[in-house]
């Protein structure tokens, strides 16, 4: 089939997901403040928060007032894509596009995230050990030097 | 077109960052059908995955496993499968291939499955396309089993263009001509079908077309039926061998490419339709009987009397093919041997990268012009280990098949 | 601010956490919407099209499969302009520009062939004590980094 030419919409703008779990802000909450800063800055409502569309700075500068309202359980991320583009929406590819899964699977975590953002201003610090054990490539087994005296250490 | 489209789940790792996502939805709307993604959410993509058992590690692929699970349980709706993965990747291979046996052996949804590269058309993907969406829309033209009235067949194919004219369920009328410009060689093979009938074209009433030329001629001759050569052909190779009811497989070596179709009622379940190279291809034999100095048709009785094990050839390469034939006629081989050879060789290529795609069950059923060269039968048969049904006007078979279905359309005129 | 590239270049988690901390995270997005917002041929869904397997050309052969060469487009630039890097290894549940384990294998041993660049590898955290390792360390990590050469400070 002949190559359509392609014209882009939203050129020089830039779309920023707003992900929100929180116990004390809802997505609509976080909705009202901002459409309050938005001034011509696009804003949609989706069912974990928001996704907001305009110039970078204008984008970026609403961000950084809406993760004031609760920092430790707002979440941001790039979207290449504009809101509501038929490309990637649910009721035209008849499934969720592959990146929703790959939000569903993080938002289990983000309660560890938030917690450790949380913690994170405080002196105490974080245990290093756990930190070794999140850093090590693959998972522990048993030394064979063990294995041969659990061996020998048993009853013939 | 007021049909409703058919709806194809596509279940695929890789057609989006290789560019090609666009040819598979241009492919599908050229035939009126819509492609989906199978709705799963991320607990059905760990607990299918587990369940299935194979463990991929790419996570499109366990996206693609735990879709076509949602499809064989009908959680979710479909009336064909698109399957397609890159090519050279061997974790898809293995999971495409699991996948398409699962659908097949657990669903009635028709299944295609497709490796591309960043080159594939729409047009490469065409014909599987139309196919995917005949089988799912004409079921009712597919159950077809009898020819009534009087109808025409043609079938443009890519070395050679065929008619036949059949008149209550008889064969009454035959053309056969060498491709050359794809109208005036269906003018030719239809003149010589009705001529041999004894029939005028105004006494046809329904013509089918298939084969690469399809459209042209269909448009030219006014057709009611235009359909791809998949489903035609396994449609007159059932009807031919007369196996219309249980299972049976269908071969197709043809000029360009070759096609190997599952069938069960006369309906394909999961065919392919390809070739790496002309090596593996009806062209391999025609150069071979070239380059011996026969005819193609009597290339097959001389593969008959050789012994093929004595020379060593493998057409992968329509060159490197070459090559071994003149390197083996260079040290004295015999011709038997050699055209018995080449006759192996293309057997082995179409066994070794198509026949692993389809599943093989019994009757086997050769068609098209190749069908005619019994030496290649004889490997065939050899390598699969089954007597080879080649029926009667088997080289006409999407002539047979658009005739007989064409049928269908009389009481439309 | 520092460029960060980050794997999964899809997560979420990652994303935000550069980000928040003063940098710049470079993952599949960006890449996406360069190409989104550049007028050319239609190709959806990502408009992008059979070049850019031949672009990935540059970072894996020709016998390596379409998608990995066409995915390596996408990072194999980031990859090169990237200052930083933070790496999470159990990251098996990333879907389309993660969703290819070929891809990702490259992807991994082109960052960790820079050896210029400060890289953090790490695992999803799987409890709140986790958690705040996690999130300590990748604060640390950025918080280091030099906002002129993009390597550690001194």
């Amino acid at each position: 089939m002949a190559n359509k030419p392609y014209k882009p919409d939203y050129t020089g703008t830039i779309t920023k997901y707003v992900f929100i779990e929180s116990p004390d802000t809802t997505p609509q909450t976080l909705a009202i403040r901002a459409y309050e800063l938005s001034e011509g800055v696009m804003i949609k409502e989706t069912c974990f928060g928001l996704q907001i569309t305009g110039k970078p700075e204008e984008v970026n500068n609403i961000i950084i007032q809406l993760r004031n309202i609760d920092p430790t359980h707002i979440f941001v991320k790039d979207r290449a894509f504009p809101p509501g583009d038929p490309r990637r929406c649910r009721a035209n590819l008849g499934g969720a596009r592959p990146g929703y899964f790959g939000h569903e699977f993080e938002m289990r975590l983000i309660k560890y995230i938030s917690k450790g953002l949380l913690e994170s201003d405080s002196k105490k610090g974080y245990n290093k050990d756990i930190l070794s054990k999140l850093k090590k490539k693959s998972t522990d087994k048993l030394p064979a030097e063990k294995l041969q005296k659990i061996i020998e250490t048993q009853e013939p | 077109m007021s049909e409703q489209p058919v709806r194809v789940a596509q279940l695929s790792c890789g057609p989006e960052h290789s560019g090609v996502q666009k040819e598979i939805y241009d492919a599908a709307a050229m035939v009126n059908a819509e492609m989906f993604f199978p709705d799963v959410a991320l607990s059905d993509i760990q607990s299918a995955y587990d369940e299935f058992g194979l463990e991929a590690r790419s996570a499109d692929l366990k996206l693609a496993i735990a879709r076509a699970k949602a499809l064989v349980d009908g959680s979710v709706d479909a009336d064909a499968v698109f399957i397609a993965t890159c090519f050279r990747c061997s974790e898809a291979a293995i999971v495409r291939n699991e996948l398409r046996h699962y659908i097949h052996n657990n669903s009635k949804l028709p299944v295609v499955s497709y490796s591309f590269t960043e080159r594939t058309t729409s047009g490469t993907l065409l014909t599987r396309m139309e196919a995917l969406t005949t089988i799912a829309r004409r079921r009712a033209l597919l159950a077809r089993e009898k020819q009534v009235g009087i109808t025409l067949g043609i079938d443009s194919g890519s070395s050679t263009t065929k008619a036949i004219v059949m008149k209550d369920n008889e064969i009454v009328g035959t053309g056969w001509t060498p491709t050359t410009a794809v109208l005036e060689s269906a003018e030719t093979v239809v003149n010589s079908a009705l001529e041999e009938a004894g029939i005028s074209m105004s006494d046809i009433e329904a013509i089918g077309t298939t084969g690469y030329g399809r459209f042209l001629i269909g448009q030219k001759f006014n057709a009611d039926l235009i359909q791809e050569e998949l489903t035609v052909n396994s449609k007159g190779a059932v009807y031919l061998a007369d196996k219309q009811r249980g299972e049976a497989t269908v071969i197709d070596i043809g000029g360009m490419d070759n096609k190997a179709i599952s069938v069960q009622d006369g309906i394909p379940g999961t065919f392919t339709m390809g070739g790496i190279c002309a090596g593996a291809s009806g062209r391999f034999l025609e150069m071979t009987a070239k380059r011996l100095g026969v005819d193609i048709t009597a290339l097959g009785p001389l593969a008959m009397k050789g012994l093929s094990k004595t020379v060593p050839m493998n057409s992968y390469c329509i060159v490197f093919g070459t090559q071994s034939l003149v390197n083996a006629l260079a040290e004295g081989h015999t011709k038997e041997d050699v055209a018995a050879a080449a006759c192996r060789s293309v057997a082995e290529q179409v066994f070794e990268q198509q026949l692993q795609e389809v599943d093989i069950k019994e009757p086997v059923i050769m068609v098209g012009g190749t069908s005619l060269i019994e030496g290649l039968v004889n490997e065939m048969g050899r390598l699969l280990q089954t007597e080879i049904v080649v029926p009667h006007h088997s080289q006409y078979i999407g002539s047979v098949g658009s005739a007989l279905l064409a049928s269908g359309f009389i009481k439309d005129r | 601010m520092v460029k960060v590239f980050i794997y999964p270049s899809t997560s979420l988690i990652l994303s935000d956490m550069v980000e928040r901390f003063g940098h710049n995270p470079l993952g599949a997005a960006i890449a996406i919407r360069e190409r989104i917002q550049t007028p050319g041929f239609d190709s959806p869904p990502l408009q992008m099209t059979p070049e850019d397997p031949k672009k990935g050309l540059k970072y894996a052969a020709v016998e390596v499969p379409s998608g990995v060469r066409g995915r390596m487009a996408l990072f194999g630039p980031m990859i090169e302009e990237a200052e930083a890097a933070i790496i999470i290894n159990d990251s098996d549940l990333a879907f389309g520009c993660m969703g290819c384990a070929r891809t990702n294998e490259l992807v991994k041993f082109s960052i960790r062939k820079r050896k210029e660049i400060p890289i953090l590898e790490l695992k999803y955290p799987s409890s709140e004590e986790e958690g705040i390792a996690f999130v300590g360390a990748i604060k640390e990590f950025l918080e280091g980094l030099s906002k002129n050469t993009g390597g550690m400070e001194e």
